[in-house]
């Protein structure tokens, strides 16, 4: 089959790879009708993320048709579509049990190398280096679902892919990063990053009844997006004042939002074990350094006693956290990768329901042969790109 | 240096040590080092602690040195390898495989992976899928 894989830093390239098969019982194997570029992605594509290996095949957003499984996926049948979400996750572990799927204690095989990195392992994820596994990823003809009776969800005929793709990452991202702001009603909300991500934060955060979002990046077209589609009531584009924390907290007459979304992260650290990925960081380029500010910034920014939610994604190790900020004000730091299957029946009722159309941030489709073009619109921004979706 | 090594399994004590004694789910390397092993109840939920000693095995501190110096491995990994092999088998049914890592946690396989992308009939044989 065709598969779009990593070549090198800055350098992919659409191969001919083997077919996946059955590896296990409880595996599905799903011929892919669409699949999308993800922003994590272009930290795999920058050379960022240790342990990815040339040859790996990308892609966690996909979704498609059901056309093999092994004899312990009981809930699916051959030629059901299916959205697959990108945490891996056995669903019998302690973590699955508590519906922390991305923290599923099974689904890496390579829980030594990821113990090394972050002191536990954590899910395998799909086409995401090798310390999420090293599983071949879904921006191919087909991919291997293992797991299946836990992870993918059916899907109606009557919705569009574009309508539901996004159930595989993105959307539940989003709505995680909301959903961890303990949103009641009335809030104020801040979203660093308007990227697909920040979208459905935005999105998500209205959902829930955040009174006002505010949403920070530095593209007007996508600030443009974000108060258009998302729904954002207020921006702050850093691109004409970047002094982020001054603004929030003048748009609040001093309150600052009672939470701060981070949907940036930071372009992940090189090397095995901590402290020579702090000293990778440390030889990066300033401007790579630099990412790290959209954290402290938020830390900064939040209300005293507020909730600074992380769902962009971090690898290894920060200067300057500013712990006197964090501490003094009484901050909750929640975090995660998404637990998508915990989301994924809501989130598609709400889609159902017409209370959203995920569709909104799709701005280029490609084949994916395409796919070396699609990676390098997306990570320059060029042609005001937000998402990119191939269809194999 | 430890020379322990321990894992969490959720599962009632008595039905995990029954496994484990199991030919189907015995893990190979462990009963070959001899280590001592105990299982002992994890507090709350969440499930039994499997702890096992290659210091205070039978013989397993001598063989698990001359493993050393035959593989050039620290054994020690070898011993999580086969607790998360057991602890998967055990609570999911299932060897978790990927493609880079097709024969589900192996210590060799940290150093050597394979690309990530599916494998071809003869190397699948090789992994023993």
């Amino acid at each position: 089959m065709r598969a779009n894989v990593w070549s090198g830093r800055n350098s992919v390239s659409v191969e001919n790879v083997p077919d996946p098969t059955i590896l296990n019982d409880r595996d599905a194997i799903v011929k892919i009708s669409s699949t999308a570029i993800c922003g994590s992605d272009l930290h795999l594509y920058d050379g960022y993320v240790p342990t990815m290996k040339r040859g790996d095949v990308l892609g966690h957003e996909f979704m498609g048709e059901v056309v093999e499984k092994g004899t312990g996926v009981g809930n699916l049948e051959v030629g059901d579509r299916v959205v697959v979400p990108f945490p891996i996750a056995c669903g019998n572990c302690w973590a699955c049990r508590h519906e922390l799927y991305s923290l599923c204690e099974n689904s890496n095989p390579n829980a030594g190398i990821a113990e090394k990195m972050f002191g536990h392992p954590t899910a395998g994820i799909f086409g995401y280096s090798h310390i999420t596994g090293g599983y071949a990823g879904g921006q191919a003809e087909y991919a291997r679902v293992p797991f299946a009776d836990i992870g993918p969800i059916k899907v109606d005929e009557g919705l569009s892919d574009e309508q539901v793709l996004f159930l595989s990452d993105i959307f539940p991202t989003g709505y995680f990063g909301a959903d961890l702001c303990d949103i009641q009603g009335g809030e104020t909300i801040a979203v660093f990053g308007a990227g697909p991500v920040g979208q459905f934060a935005i999105a998500s955060a209205i959902l829930m009844g955040a009174e006002r979002v505010i949403a920070i990046d530095e593209y007007d077209y996508r600030l443009k997006m974000a108060v258009n589609k998302a729904g954002a009531t207020d921006v702050v584009d850093f691109s004409i004042d970047p002094d982020i924390v001054e603004q929030l907290k003048e748009m609040t007459a001093g309150r600052g939002p009672d939470a701060v979304i981070d949907a940036v992260g930071m372009e992940a650290s090189h090397g095995h074990g901590a402290l020579h990925a702090a000293e990778r960081v440390k030889q990066a380029t300033r401007s790579e350094s630099d990412r790290g500010h959209a954290l402290r910034d938020a830390i900064l920014a939040c209300r005293p006693g507020g909730i600074v939610s992380v769902i962009g994604v971090y690898g290894g190790l920060l200067d300057k956290f500013p712990s006197g900020a964090f501490m003094n004000k009484g901050l909750q730091l929640r975090a995660g990768q998404c637990h998508v299957q915990k989301y994924l029946k809501r989130l598609y009722e709400h889609i159902k329901d017409g209370n959203i159309d995920p569709s909104f941030v799709v701005t280029h489709r490609m084949e994916l042969g395409k796919a070396p073009d699609g990676f390098e619109t997306f990570k320059h921004k060029q042609d005001e790109c937000v998402k990119v979706v191939l269809k194999p | 240096m430890t020379r322990k090594a321990a894992i969490t399994v959720l599962g009632d004590t008595e039905e995990v040590q029954r496994r484990w004694g199991e030919d189907e789910y015995r893990p190979d390397y462990i009963a070959a080092a001899d280590a001592a092993v105990s299982f002992r109840p994890a507090p709350g939920d969440r499930g039994t602690e499997i702890h096992v000693d290659l210091e205070h095995g039978a013989p397993g501190g001598k063989l698990g040195e001359s493993v050393l110096k035959l593989t050039g491995k620290e054994p020690l990994s070898k011993v999580k390898d086969d607790l998360r092999r057991f602890k998967a088998r055990v609570e999911t049914g299932v060897i978790p495989r990927s493609d880079g890592s097709p024969e589900g946690e192996l210590a060799e396989r940290k150093i050597k992976q394979r690309p990530a992308q599916p494998l071809p009939a003869p190397e699948l044989e090789k992994a023993g899928v």
